[in-house]
């Protein structure tokens, strides 16, 4: 459907405008790399790669930094949220296209994706007052009461429950992220062939025999597809966690401490960032999640465009 | 028991499990929403939408300031970035539609659409705050309409595509000139999806905070002066949540209410355009 018209000149100004317009976002990535590249270029040289993620040492006042209390932090509320997040959302995923009544699927499936509309400061600010008052007074002491006895595990557990933690960070985290996985999951489910569906049935199958051995073979690709996508927006999230998670930067055992994220390091210190070596590190530390937050989301689309593809097909 | 009846159960206890993961799904919405709203409404006053911030312990204070400042950060970023998603968007849909460049564009701005917003913040940090050598509301505006270009992009492309080619060839039969057809033909027929791309990505920006940490930055004085830091709705319940003070708070949980109902408007207008015109969802 290629066109070739006979040249206006109009058409050429307009089309040449309406290219440099849509050029303009891969002109944008490739900007931000290079600013992030030249900004983070004093802390590069200073610190290196390897020393720069494997220290553990923050010190504005010495100057000397090191990204592995960030990146641990991102790594463990990334993962313990997506852990929380992922089954609650397909079993969403499972109710809003395999269970619900026909005149509830629209109505819910539409209501969830709402929460995904729901601005992140709201949830941080909800987390603030309303969730972490209910982990320090009955969620956490639970936890510390039945699993925190436990060897090997109960260390994870240690500690005074206060809310401001690793835990409650990850739990708003999840809530955040379940309508992304939800809403992908289903739309995966969706593709599958309702022919093929019938015939299960028409051979007795029942609901969960046909989910199991049908729909998910069939969209499993997209549902992780899905998952690595919502894995990409936990990391980068910056406002649900700014509130509940302190700005610790330690590494520690238990999910009862306080901890820093980069994104948190990077909310509540950027404008304090007094001397050149501190701004460009904290520059590293954007540097590092545009990279990895770009390379997981790369990944998520090839996933879905994968399903997408071999279902047509 | 029998095999079918084994079957049976299984069956039941999933389905069962599946139902509560939904209504879990929907216990959150519902907690999160009643809690905005209950806290929110005990804040709302006349004096919040007249008055500027008055110090701790006076009252009487107010987030006119924010109010005002956020609207105009707003309408500015919708300014810049609305009319270049919706130009890049043509471009992919129309002359470059099914070329090679078309496909890797439109997969890169659904990763844009993802990349963490604080990221761009710092960004906009190195090439106009520091530059400029402080804090202005322009900033903020670019910041938030580099966020939007990517969503307006995607839904153009995806609403141009759905206008069937067969309207283009009877306009090019009457020897209309391509951009003319784009224009007279392919943007009204696609409209209603193009209006709801900028509702949405207006709701995405609404209520954004990182990318204006370091952009607009924020002002506790009344300012619609683009050159300056413009105080900002996000920014300043960040502020005040973190803050000591109950009348903060309070304020804080009033402001996001307000911000909440501005987006779930948006957000079902968007839909109910989306549904009455195409009867399909949004992808973004």
């Amino acid at each position: 459907m290629t066109i070739r018209l006979k040249k206006n000149p109009v058409d050429i100004i307009f089309s040449s405008i309406t290219a440099i317009a849509s050029v303009s976002v891969l002109l944008l990535i490739l900007g931000i790399l290079y600013v992030l590249i030249l900004e983070s270029y004093p802390s590069i040289e200073k610190f290196g790669f390897l020393r720069f993620i494997t220290s553990t040492d923050w010190n504005p006042v010495k100057g000397s930094f090191g990204a592995a209390t960030n990146l641990f932090g991102t790594a463990i509320t990334t993962v313990l949220s997506i852990l929380i997040a992922v089954p609650v959302a397909i079993g969403i995923a499972i109710f809003v296209t395999e269970i619900a009544p026909n005149f509830l699927k629209g109505p819910i499936g539409a209501a969830i994706e709402l929460l995904a509309a729901i601005p992140s400061i709201i949830y941080g600010m909800w987390g603030l007052f309303t969730l972490a008052p209910i982990m320090a007074n009955y969620i956490e002491p639970a936890l510390q009461k039945s699993i925190g006895s436990l060897p090997l595990v109960g260390v994870l557990f240690e500690g005074t429950p206060m809310g401001i933690d690793l835990l409650t960070a990850s739990v708003i985290l999840s809530i955040m992220i379940i309508p992304f996985t939800a809403s992908i999951s289903r739309d995966a489910f969706n593709l599958t062939p309702a022919v093929i569906k019938e015939s299960a049935y028409a051979l007795g199958a029942t609901k969960r025999e046909v989910v199991k051995d049908i729909v998910i073979p069939y969209s499993k690709v997209g549902v992780f597809g899905g998952v690595v996508l919502s894995l990409g927006r936990a990391l980068g999230e910056t406002m649900a966690v700014a509130f509940v998670l302190g700005n610790n930067h330690q590494i520690t055992k238990s999910l009862f401490d306080a901890a820093a994220t980069i994104t948190v390091t990077l909310a509540n210190e950027f404008t304090e960032a007094d001397t050149d070596i501190y701004l460009s590190s904290l520059f590293y530390l954007a540097l590092l999640l545009f990279v990895m937050s770009f390379i997981i989301l790369a990944l998520a689309k090839f996933f879905i465009l994968k399903t997408e593809k071999g279902i047509k097909q | 028991m029998t095999t079918a009846q084994v079957r049976k159960l299984k069956n039941g206890i999933a389905l069962t499990v599946c139902t509560i993961a939904a209504f879990l799904g929907l216990f959150w919405l519902i907690f999160i929403l009643w809690d905005v709203l209950v806290h929110g409404i005990g804040g709302l006053h006349l004096s919040l939408f007249m008055n500027d911030p008055a110090p701790p312990g006076i009252e009487g204070g107010g987030l006119r300031n924010a109010f005002v400042g956020h609207l105009i950060i707003t309408f500015f970023a919708t300014l810049i970035g609305v009319p270049i998603g919706i130009l890049g968007g043509t471009f992919l849909a129309e002359y470059a539609r099914g070329r090679k460049i078309a496909r890797v564009i439109s997969v890169l701005s659904d990763i844009m659409v993802s990349v963490p917003s604080i990221v761009i913040g710092t960004f906009i940090y190195a090439v106009i705050v520091k530059p400029v050598g402080h804090f202005s509301g322009w900033a903020g505006a670019v910041a938030l309409a580099i966020i939007m270009i990517p969503v307006v992009l995607r839904t153009t492309e995806d609403m141009l595509s759905l206008v069937p080619w067969t309207l283009r060839e009877a306009a090019f039969a009457l020897g209309a000139p391509y951009y003319k057809v784009i224009i007279h033909v392919v943007y009204r027929a696609a409209a209603a999806g193009i209006l709801t791309g900028i509702l949405l990505s207006i709701a995405r920006v609404v209520g954004e905070t990182a990318p204006l940490l370091f952009t607009s930055f924020n002002n506790s004085f009344f300012s619609a002066n683009m050159n300056e830091p413009v105080s900002s709705l996000t920014v300043s319940i960040f502020q005040y949540a973190m803050g000591p003070y109950s009348t903060w708070h309070s304020q804080a949980w009033a402001a996001s209410l307000m911000i909440t109902l501005f987006i779930l408007v948006l957000a079902v207008l968007g839909r109910l355009l989306l549904a009455w015109r195409y009867g399909k969802r949004p992808t973004i």
